[in-house]
């Protein structure tokens, strides 16, 4: 016997219970009534009016104010993200998108049901702040595994709507045990669905249907690397390759290096000579930037990360570097070693080429982010058409791999989350 | 190939003083890498990738001697010996869905291995061959494919006993009827009782205990083996465990061993300290889990194990996924020569997540 009538127009009779409201609640509107208030056409609601700014200045405020959250560096990054100065670039950015002369005006799309990863744990606010800023009321799906930073930004989250009610009245942050059938309850609700969350939710979730007016975007799985100068790299100074390095310590490190972005391949571009002498420099510079930080390895990840290393080792020509504390470094000599299997927690393989281009020959559809250093910016522009057409997304400087872009995947969420109604005078 | 195991098999196996079996095992160990650097050709690859050569390995103390992570065994088929000599592939327990240890065995290194088990359990069993009692059911023997670790742990306890009776029934209730019967018929001998763990505390004594029944073993010897996880959920730890199976059962002799299918005949039983304890033919070494360093006596960290043993593949040196502590060698209060250990738990399994578990201070 099905628990969510799928056959009636409305079929999230019984949601109530299967569904855990995380915010703005508890108490008040349940997710059934919430999800049929906000089904009857309503207002246009302007993307980027002055109460969503007013919203997300405040969520940017508390988030900084949180005694664990203002110490988080990726939640710092999503509330510097929120706060107005960085919300009107974004907004010029929207802006320039259609130029207002040109008959177009810009509405949202409407209802967005947001499936966010696991692995990332500040990804959903970034999803949902966007869509929230277009216009549109909002659905997003949690894991029920949630980490200390998830927890205390939904805490956030509850304190900040009491204040803000545009957040209360247009949002739910849910969480439900994996069920098709809650799913599907929501995406009949929705006019977007986007699923962020690898290969194995896109597969899971994709066919279960969606209203035949509604949009899909999915985030399948990605891989992405790095590519450094060899030669660029020995002429830096000593204070830019510290700077370099705690760049990369935050693209690495950050999320338990397990984001889409983080990168888990490093090219080197130079002779072998110039990039034996930079790898060996480049992972001491790592390694105190590791100290400097007082990051600790935790034992799970070190058994996890060396396992992988030998079993690299017991299959393709590499040196494996056991000596750092911090983190595995990897030589690798042949192919083999060049594998997009992703280990995580600290491990980094070194690979020399003797020139760019040929990162363009080892991009496939599933690489996404392709952090760079010593490169000119004709030489990475020059690179982009052919990386972009094997499928890598984003060409980007050491130490912006995690930074969110509203064009993510090669794909523009501003579009997404809204519609473009033509106006055409007689 | 003879392993060199079999220099030490006609001396008791913990009369050496820690300082004379070191440099044996160094030798006979350092010897073990060097002749599967020869014939495995994978060994060889990981030596050289992961350790640079034999030429930059120190070969002076056993812990500067190459390790293989034993996960390894579950991904990759570790060989030192043509297909044509492999007499029995031995595999670990795994819940459904995990990779299981593969281990390739030949006739050398199993003759070995049950002598060196033979030798090792004889020092705590006795060499009589005594009634025993398997707290387990016996179609754990017939269910090879599912129950390879519980199935091959008992068969290796078999040969210390005679006549077992399968105290558990298939659905794991107690047969009281059945074993006080059995233990009627073996008044006034010495025996022996054998199962893991977990096994033993929930179907054997907290079984006992809800029926209100009480054994009477005054010459009883239990021993067990096998994780403590699930007792420390229910906060039992090793004491709690002998006192209460000394109060349902009168048992005086409890003692629990640690092993693994990757080092069979490398198994490390419970001395007269309560600890656990290396025998000649084999070590533990302590390491930082997370910058490998040797760890002195009395400090946690990850075990790494040394045998003798395996001619046939490359067991001889193996990180385990184990947490323990070296409590010293050679200990006053004990017969035995050799290290005194604990085994403190496992390392949990890395979830890669989230940051949420990887706070970074800001720098100053």
């Amino acid at each position: 016997v099905s628990r969510v009538n799928a056959s009636v127009a409305r079929p999230w009779a019984g949601l109530d219970a299967l569904v855990e409201p995380l915010a703005p609640g508890p108490g008040g509107e349940g997710v059934e009534a919430f999800l049929s208030r906000t089904l009857a056409p309503g207002a246009y609601a302007a993307p980027f009016a002055p109460a969503r700014l007013e919203a997300l200045r405040g969520l940017s405020e508390a988030l900084l104010a949180h005694p664990l959250l203002g110490r988080d560096p990726a939640t710092t990054a999503v509330a510097f993200w929120m706060r107005p100065a960085a919300i009107a670039k974004l907004r010029a950015s929207f802006d320039a998108r259609v130029p207002s002369a040109a008959g177009t005006v810009i509405v949202p799309v409407g209802r967005v049901f947001h499936l966010a990863p696991a692995n990332v744990d500040t990804m959903f606010v970034y999803s949902w702040a966007l869509s929230f800023l277009c216009g549109n009321a909002n659905v997003v799906r949690l894991s029920r595994e949630r980490g200390a930073v998830v927890e205390a930004i939904l805490e956030v989250l509850r304190g900040t709507a009491r204040s803000h009610p545009l957040i209360a009245d247009e949002n739910r942050f849910v969480t439900y045990e994996h069920d098709a059938e809650v799913t599907t309850a929501l995406s009949a609700w929705c006019s977007h669905r986007v699923i962020w969350g690898g290969d194995e939710a896109v597969a899971t979730i994709r066919p279960l249907p969606l209203p035949s007016h509604a949009s899909e975007r999915v985030f399948g799985s990605k891989f992405s690397y790095s590519v450094f100068a060899a030669p660029a790299y020995a002429a830096a100074s000593d204070a830019q390759r510290q700077q370099l390095a705690s760049a990369f310590f935050n693209d690495m490190f950050w999320f338990d290096q397990m984001a889409c972005s983080s990168p888990h391949l490093l090219f080197w571009v130079g002779d072998a000579a110039a990039t034996t002498a930079a790898v060996g420099a480049f992972e001491e510079a790592l390694e105190a930037e590791i100290v400097r930080r007082r990051f600790v390895t935790q034992a799970a990840s070190a058994v996890h990360r060396r396992a992988y290393a030998f079993e690299l080792a017991a299959d393709a020509d590499v040196r494996v570097r056991l000596g750092h504390p911090g983190f595995v470094g990897i030589e690798v000599r042949d192919e083999r070693g060049l594998e997009r299997t992703i280990c995580g927690g600290g491990l980094l393989r070194h690979a020399r080429l003797d020139r760019i281009e040929e990162v363009a020959g080892y991009a496939i559809e599933s690489d996404q982010t392709v952090t760079h250093f010593g490169f000119a910016a004709d030489a990475l522009t020059a690179l982009a058409p052919a990386l972009g057409a094997r499928g890598v997304d984003r060409l980007v400087p050491v130490g912006e791999a995690l930074a969110f872009d509203p064009v993510w995947d090669g794909f523009d969420l501003f579009a997404d989350f809204t519609r473009r109604i033509r106006v055409k005078p007689a | 190939v003879i392993s060199p195991a079999r220099e030490r098999l006609d001396q008791p196996p913990f009369s050496q003083p820690q300082a004379e079996k070191r440099a044996w095992l160094t030798t006979a160990v350092g010897a073990l890498t060097r002749h599967h650097y020869a014939h495995s050709s994978t060994y060889r690859d990981v030596v050289d990738r992961v350790f640079g050569g034999l030429d930059a390995v120190d070969f002076s103390c056993l812990e500067g001697l190459p390790f293989l992570p034993v996960s390894l065994f579950k991904t990759h088929a570790l060989k030192s010996v043509p297909d044509s000599d492999v007499l029995k592939v031995l595999t670990s327990s795994g819940t459904t869905g995990q990779a299981v240890s593969r281990v390739f065995v030949d006739a050398e290194t199993s003759q070995v291995q049950s002598a060196v088990l033979i030798r090792v359990a004889q020092q705590f069993l006795g060499r009589d061959r005594l009634p025993m009692v398997v707290l387990d059911h016996e179609d754990v023997l017939r269910d090879r494919a599912s129950y390879s670790a519980r199935g091959a742990g008992i068969l290796g306890m078999l040969q210390f006993g005679r006549q077992p009776f399968y105290a558990l029934r298939p659905d794991m209730s107690l047969d009281l009827d059945g074993l006080q019967a059995y233990l009627e018929r073996a008044r006034g001998q010495r025996v022996l009782l054998f199962g893991f763990t977990w096994m033993v505390w929930q179907h054997f004594a907290e079984a006992l205990a809800a029926r209100g029944a009480r054994l009477d073993l005054p010459q009883g010897v239990l021993v067990h083996s096998g994780g403590w996880k699930k007792l420390v959920d229910l906060q039992v730890g090793p004491e709690r465990f002998r006192e209460r199976l000394r109060e349902v059962t009168g048992i005086p002799s409890v003692i629990n061993f640690y092993g693994m299918v990757e080092q069979v005949g490398s198994i490390y039983f419970e001395d007269e300290l309560h600890h656990l304890h290396a025998p000649v033919f084999s070590e533990v070494i302590v390491r930082d889990p997370v910058t490998l360093a040797p760890l002195p006596d009395g400090e946690p960290g990850l075990i790494q194990v040394v045998s003798s043993l395996p001619v046939s593949y490359p067991g001889h040196s193996l990180l385990t996924e184990d947490l323990g502590v070296v409590r010293g060698a050679d200990l006053p209060g004990t017969s035995l020569c050799g290290r005194s250990f604990d085994i403190l738990g496992r390392v949990p399994r890395a979830e890669l997540r989230g940051c949420s578990d990887t706070f970074v201070a800001a720098p100053a």
